[in-house]
């Protein structure tokens, strides 16, 4: 197991009578990307500020890079912030802002100077490092951000919605970044997100929170399998092969097919009274059925379990934790 | 498009461990000083005043019939006019200081930064001291044309940066506490203006109202216009300057007592929200 760069035991934030954070627990190691998920209002930003020193917990304790929670400096030394909704000052150039910061990490003029421009350009900014940030977009502020929570090379980086208010071309860039800093400068990265699908592809952990509460914490793996409906699918083949895909899959007495509403090259696949047709799986049968098709030799598409993406689950768990 | 956000060749932890830099309030102050003046607040602000300034030794010094008193009396004017704009933008700064950057979105930075809370405080107390240091400075020259001939140059320089110094220190950190106890910058702001009120109010009185012992405890709980007593006392009424020392107490007072909450209690209050909930 590699080394744990971030833990959390039961922390819990009060604001008077109610609970923001309660009794959160979570770890992650070096150069695992953490996603931290909730619907709004969930506590993932009070979370973040409790673990970066901007706020006390009422009880419980964590640790930041080895550092327990009372070394408040030391953990300010090796983290990096990106914090929810943050502001810039407009009239600064992006160069200025960078080494500004790099400044109060204890960095001379003219090491804080190259830095600026290595990160500048490491988000893809060196054009602007001379341009007045107001001029940024959102996109570039964002990235500008992260260029500045990478000022001091932190081991552990908080991401409070980056992606927040970008397009899917700022989206996928930012990611893209985020992705890097995990693998290239071994750091973890506790990333807050209502960008499900993306989380899936980054995040090699993810921590659902509901109303300050951790509902399910694990790999992306384990947590959707949480959720997975094994015996119902989609799938997906070209138009003009749907009717011959119907027939391959008529011949499994076990198997109901029908057409989605609306979406006529999209067949639901549902296996009846699982488990009582034959002594095959629902997987099974579902696999089976799936072969047939491609032996008829027709391109399969898409073909998913319903329930086997992390909105799903997400969906799934927090409406559950409602009711 | 692929990025690299390769291990960097500085910035290491290396060389933020060690440190080589300058220290986090010097680093803060150089900063706020460049917002400051940069971005054109302050020099707004010291163009206006020297607009003012110009207008009042023009009309004193084309003045041939002035007599000795009334030079002394002019550059008295002068002097006060400076002292007074000087820790007025000097409070008005220091009310924006926590609250804006609050309500700005960019206190939560500077709060995850392993800089003090303390040396945050320091720093942009320092930069605003720069505004009361800039409007003495613009002063200077006209202080010169005006005292020169009654030579008394020299003892009001010192006396009116010693005094406005005290006062500026003062009415700066209360600025940065109000700022510290306010979400808002705009309550912030209001409350030090409504401050500005109460403490310019006295010192407009006309001076051919009867001034009883009433007067007299208003005028010395008052700091400004206790400060601004004794720097009339000494250049028009030429006292000597022990004679009226104790219109210096709540100046020094005031400069001690806000300085040292500023200090030792503003760790507590540069937090992300104001109150006990915070944190
Ligand atoms: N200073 C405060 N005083 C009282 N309640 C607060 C305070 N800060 C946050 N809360 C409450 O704590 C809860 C959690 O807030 P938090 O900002 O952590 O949620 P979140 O998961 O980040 O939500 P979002 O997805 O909208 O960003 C919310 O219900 C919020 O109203
Ligand atoms: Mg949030």
């Amino acid at each position: 197991m590699a080394n744990i760069s971030v833990e959390a035991i039961h922390l819990t934030k009060h604001y008077g009578a109610y609970n923001a954070v309660d009794d959160v627990s979570f770890s992650g190691s070096q150069g695992e990307i953490i996603g931290l998920l909730g619907p709004n209002g969930a506590g993932k930003t009070t979370t973040i500020r409790l673990l970066t020193t901007v706020l006390g917990p009422t009880s419980g304790e964590f640790s930041i890079a080895g550092h327990q929670s009372t070394a408040a400096t030391e953990i300010r030394r090796c983290i990096g912030v990106l914090p929810e909704s943050s502001g810039y000052p407009s009239h600064q150039t992006g160069g200025e802002y960078l080494r500004f910061y790099a400044r109060l990490y204890g960095l001379s003029r003219r090491q804080a100077r190259s830095l600026s421009v290595e990160l500048l350009a490491a988000v893809g900014l060196e054009q602007w490092g001379r341009s007045r940030i107001s001029i940024y977009s959102r996109g570039m502020r964002q990235r500008l951000g992260i260029a500045r929570a990478l000022v001091n090379d932190p081991s552990v980086v908080f991401l409070d919605e980056p992606t927040l208010g970008l397009d899917p071309a700022g989206q996928a860039q930012v990611l893209d970044i985020i992705r890097t800093v995990a693998n290239a400068r071994d750091a973890t990265v506790v990333l807050s997100t209502h960008l499900l699908p993306e989380v899936e592809q980054v995040c090699s952990k993810v921590v659902i929170l509901n109303q300050g509460r951790v509902l399910v914490s694990g790999s992306v793996g384990e947590v959707i399998g949480r959720a997975l409906i094994e015996h119902s699918a989609h799938l997906r083949v070209p138009l003009h092969h749907v009717e011959r895909a119907r027939q391959a899959l008529m011949q499994f007495p076990g198997l109901t097919i029908n057409q989605v509403e609306g979406q006529p090259d999209l067949l639901r696949i549902a296996v009846e009274t699982p488990g009582a047709a034959s002594a095959a799986s629902p997987a099974e049968a579902m696999n089976a059925g799936l072969t047939a098709v491609t032996a008829a030799g027709i391109p399969v598409l898409r073909f998913e379990l319903e329930g086997a993406r992390l909105s799903d689950a997400f969906l799934k768990m927090t409406s559950e934790a409602v009711a | 498009m692929t990025l690299q956000v390769a291990p960097p060749a500085v910035g290491t932890r290396q060389d933020v461990q060690a440190g080589e830099g300058q220290p986090g309030w010097l680093v803060v102050a150089q900063q706020e000083c460049r917002d400051l003046w940069t971005s054109g607040r302050g020099l707004i602000l010291l163009f206006l005043f020297s607009v003012l300034l110009s207008a009042v030794t023009y009309l004193t010094s084309t003045n041939q019939a002035l007599n000795f008193l009334e030079q002394r009396e002019s550059v008295n004017l002068v002097l006060q006019f400076a002292v007074a704009v000087g820790v007025l933008a000097t409070l008005v700064v220091g009310a924006d200081g926590i609250s804006g950057e609050r309500e700005r979105g960019t206190l939560e930075t500077l709060l995850v930064t392993p800089v003090a809370r303390r040396s945050i405080i320091v720093g942009k107390l320092i930069a605003a001291l720069t505004l009361w240091f800039a409007t003495f400075g613009v002063s200077i020259p006209y202080l010169w044309v005006l005292g020169r001939e009654v030579g008394i140059l020299g003892p009001a320089l010192a006396l009116g940066f010693g005094v406005g110094t005290l006062l500026a220190v003062g009415l700066g950190s209360i600025g940065l506490l109000i700022s510290a106890a306010c979400n808002s910058n705009k309550t912030s702001i209001a409350a030090s203006i409504f401050l500005l009120l109460i403490l310019f109010a006295p010192t407009q009185l006309p001076s051919g109202l009867p001034q009883g012992w009433f007067f007299e405890v208003l005028l010395r709980a008052n700091p400004v216009a206790s400060g601004l007593a004794y720097i009339s006392a000494l250049l028009v009424e030429g006292h000597a300057w022990t004679q009226d020392l104790s219109y210096l107490i709540t100046p020094l007072l005031t400069a001690i007592i806000a300085g040292s909450a500023l200090i030792f209690a503003g760790p507590q209050l540069v937090r992300l929200t104001r109150g006990v909930n915070a944190g």
